[in-house]
């Protein structure tokens, strides 16, 4: 680690002098530098992994962070189970990042690169010397005298612990945090960091291309398929994020409006507006200015969110505990965020970043595409005050703690994301630089007309709700506007080319990849958007006590209590105990579930975990999803959820990685046969 | 950390019989006042665990929690309309035990702030729509380069020398 800080910190001194000096070689120098931070910090990652691997109770993460009855997958995730750990993790990543993106841009975008390398070690060298400093995972248990003390370096007077004493150690290891053992929550970090370290390569790019007056579309370039990439694993770490909840948390539901998941969804509300609003500097010249500051704020808001979930500002099922990192998080943001501005202020005073073209109409694409960020932007900003800004204000200046609660989340939001898809519906049909409302309202009209009549088929069997029906009309739209335009762009490729429909569909997806990724995208947050408005407004429950034989029912379901199976003991150690239930809808027995308690027992009784896992029956129309809530010996208390559509929201997700993955895979235009014919024979 | 503060099975088999009886203890409670689950949690739905930050009441599994569950059971019994409990909540754990502040003051700095932000948000869009309309174009700027292509940079900045 200490090696890795060393090489960073070359690497930022020798890229900004070798830029200065013009000389090639300190910037390649700084490039190697750079590049070989990411080995050394693979080395560092794999050492904290063979201590997990191999019980090194003497190691304090190690002892932290697993025990003897963990088993191997844990004691490979419990790499980041905890805030040392996941730091050092969280390093590695970005170092990978920074490693690949020197690698594949470094011939096309040699202008850029000196400051890229300077910006992505920067932050690089903060975070290692964080890590290194403050939240040192190699930190070891020594004796010194009969006392046993925690340090990264052998005190003085102090040795280390015999094998005996290690095996003491061992016997009071906490083990991994009971939260974490859960396939989502395996995943869901990494996932999150993948996104949130990603976002520095469009960061450094820009910074860059100011830094460096190449203040062309080639920063743009550079970073289309990082932003996407780290868009794509930021969207994935909040799905996972979401079944984690759902499946872990035992409240019924997957988004809680926590602030922690409020500081993961702030960047990827910023990131996709500027994904947007990208487009239109790439197509017209325009918001230069903003784009700048879009990208500048997705990265702030990353370290932000960090700062938020790693430093105690907020406690949450997700922070990790108050630590002493929080001080010096804040000035880096508060750094970074200033810098960038004042880099972006200097350039635009100085006029380099004027809008190559000005006039627009009011119908086209840029217009309603310049919304768009202005409902992402008032969306990030009514969740961050909700967050962070209301409770933070009123404790500072009117001496009281407040909660917002979903209650002001629902009502605030609600109103923007309807902007959101009705705009997601409309924008994709509109024109760059001019569009008449008559032709909008042609392009409109068969996907509205395709809304309505799916509209009447909801109203005819059952949906009477106006909210309900406005809901999924507005969400509809969206949906049917993305599957119109990708049906009747492969109608137009099969009439001109005369070839069967699928094919046509597929020649369209890999010719525009970028375009139909983006509709394929669309159509996974029109599913999610489904499965929201489905779970949201028609989530019924109920809490009852039930004798062994007794049954509760909801909506046209029976849950039948058939006993309990008290004190199973698993494999890691954990006691369970277990409803044994059935399902009814209809007087017809269709699932036997088992809901229970995970009791994980410790040495002290603070230390003892216990968690409440639900059981459910799932199908595409809804989840019957049971809690065991409480237990006497002869009753059980359940809490039973009918969740509407709420496997929607997965399948969406799905789909919308789908989409991206689309759209992030490199356009092929030619063969690659044809293409190295061409490479081949053009001159040297 | 002591050496020889050891790992005690029977101190783990104590912390264990604790916690069943804690959870046990719950429905038992739940059954003394003739109020149902549903009212109860409708209201704690409504309010926000006094000692863990961030958790609605009704989820909340900590003992203190229960406790008050029990207490909005209690005050139901007793007449009290589920607003009332949740002032009473709120006069005793102050404004972060429920979702929205009931306080006006507090109430509009939560609620109206957003929309104020989003108006000005809104504002900032339409002024850049207006600009967009109200001005000619503009030719490409000097300081941009289009292509990073290091012999073109080289052209650009001799040509800039003389």
């Amino acid at each position: 680690m200490l090696l890795a800080l060393a090489a960073s910190g070359y690497a930022v001194v020798v890229s900004v002098v070798g830029a200065r000096a013009g000389r090639a070689a300190l910037v390649v120098s700084a490039r190697n530098a750079a590049i070989l931070a990411f080995p050394l910090l693979t080395l560092a990652s794999l050492m904290l992994l063979i201590g997990l691997m191999t019980q090194r109770y003497d190691i304090a993460y190690v002892w932290q962070t697993t025990n003897p009855s963990t088993p191997d997958f844990y004691r490979f995730t419990a790499l980041w189970g905890s805030q040392q750990g996941s730091l050092l993790f969280w390093c590695w990543i970005m170092s990978g990042f920074a490693a690949a993106a020197l690698v594949l841009n470094w011939k096309a975008y040699r202008r850029l690169m000196p400051y890229v390398i300077a910006y992505t070690m920067a932050t690089l060298a903060f975070f290692v010397g964080l890590t290194f400093f403050l939240e040192n995972p190699f930190e070891r248990h020594w004796i010194v005298g009969t006392e046993v003390v925690k340090a990264a370096i052998q005190p003085v007077g102090g040795r280390v612990p015999t094998p005996t004493e290690i095996g003491v150690f061992s016997e009071s290891a906490r083990g991994l945090n009971p939260l974490l053992r859960h396939f989502g929550m395996i995943i869901h970090p990494p996932m999150l960091y993948l996104g949130f370290t990603g976002m520095v390569i469009p960061f450094a790019f820009a910074m860059a291309a100011l830094a460096s007056g190449d203040l062309s579309t080639n920063w743009i370039k550079a970073t289309r398929g990082w932003k996407l990439i780290a868009w794509l694993f930021l969207s994935l770490g909040l799905i996972l994020g979401g079944r984690w909840a759902y499946d872990v948390l035992g409240w019924g539901g997957y988004w809680g409006w926590d602030p922690v998941e409020n500081a993961a969804f702030l960047p990827w509300l910023i990131g996709t507006a500027f994904i947007h609003s990208v487009m239109i500097q790439e197509k017209r010249g325009m918001l230069k200015v903003w784009n700048m500051f879009l990208v500048i704020f997705t990265f702030s808001a990353v370290i932000f969110g960090t700062f938020a979930t790693r430093s105690g500002l907020v406690e949450s099922v997700h922070s990790f505990a108050q630590s002493s990192i929080g001080a010096p998080m804040f000035f880096f943001w508060a750094a970074v965020t200033l810098v960038s501005v004042a880099l972006i202020l200097y350039r635009w005073h100085r006029g380099e970043l004027k809008d190559e073209t000005h006039k627009t109409g009011l119908l086209s694409r840029e217009t309603l595409f310049v919304l768009n960020n202005v409902i992402f932007i008032a969306l990030t900003v009514a969740i961050f005050w909700g967050s962070f800004g209301a409770p933070i204000t009123s404790e500072l200046f009117m001496g009281t703690n407040i909660t917002l609660g979903a209650e002001y989340f629902n009502a605030v939001t609600a109103p923007l994301f309807i902007a959101m898809y009705i705009l997601m519906g409309v924008a994709p049909l509109s024109a760059w630089g001019a569009m008449s409302v008559g032709r909008l309202g042609r392009a409109l009209l068969v996907p509205l007309g395709l809304t309505l009549l799916t509209l009447a088929a909801l109203f005819i069997t059952g949906t009477t709700s106006l909210a309900a029906l406005f809901g999924y009309g507005v969400v509809l739209l969206a949906g049917y506007v993305a599957v119109y335009e990708t049906v009747r762009g492969a109608l137009a490729r099969q009439r001109t080319a005369g070839e069967p429909f699928l094919r046509a569909l597929l020649a369209i997806f890999g010719r525009n990849r970028r375009r139909y990724g983006g509709f394929v995208v669309h159509l996974g947050i029109t599913v999610i958007g489904i499965g929201v408005i489905g779970s949201t407004l028609f989530q019924v429950e109920t809490q009852q006590t039930l004798r062994p034989g007794e049954s509760l029912t909801i909506g046209d379901y029976a849950l039948r209590f058939d006993g309990m199976v008290n004190g199973a003991i698993a494999e890691d150690g954990r006691v369970m105990v277990i409803a044994n239930t059935t399902v009814l809808r209809s007087g017809n027995e269709i699932a036997t579930i088992r809901p229970r308690h995970d009791i994980f027992p410790a040495r002290r009784q603070e230390d003892m975990n216990t968690m409440m896992i639900a059981g459910a029956h799932s199908t595409l129309e809804n989840d019957f999803y049971v809690l065991l809530v409480g237990w006497t010996p002869d009753t059980a208390t359940f809490k039973v959820y009918i969740n509407p559509l709420v496997n929607l929201v997965w399948w969406g997700g799905l789909v919308l990685i789908l989409g991206t993955l689309i759209s992030v895979a490199p356009q092929q235009t030619l063969p690659s046969r044809v293409r190295a014919r061409v490479m081949a024979e053009a001159p040297a | 950390m002591k050496i020889g503060g050891f790992f005690c099975a029977s101190l783990r088999a104590l912390g264990f019989i604790i916690v069943v009886l804690m959870l046990a203890a719950i429905p038992a409670l739940a059954q003394t006042v003739d109020v149902t689950d549903d009212a109860v949690n409708a209201v704690a739905k409504r309010l926000y665990c006094p000692v863990c930050e961030n958790q609605p009441l009704d989820t909340c599994m900590t003992e203190a929690c229960a406790r008050w569950r029990e207490e909005i059971r209690l005050q139901l019994a007793e007449g009290s309309t589920p607003d009332q409990v949740v002032a009473n909540f709120v006069a005793q754990f102050g404004e972060r035990a429920v979702g929205t502040p009931l306080d006006p003051v507090l109430r509009a700095l939560a609620l109206v702030t957003p929309y104020v932000l989003a108006a000005l948000a809104l504002m900032l869009g339409v002024f850049t729509l207006i600009r967009w309309r109200g001005r000619r174009p503009v030719s490409t700027p000097a300081a941009s380069i289009p292509v990073s292509d290091d012999y073109l940079s080289q052209v650009e900045r001799d040509l800039r020398g003389k």
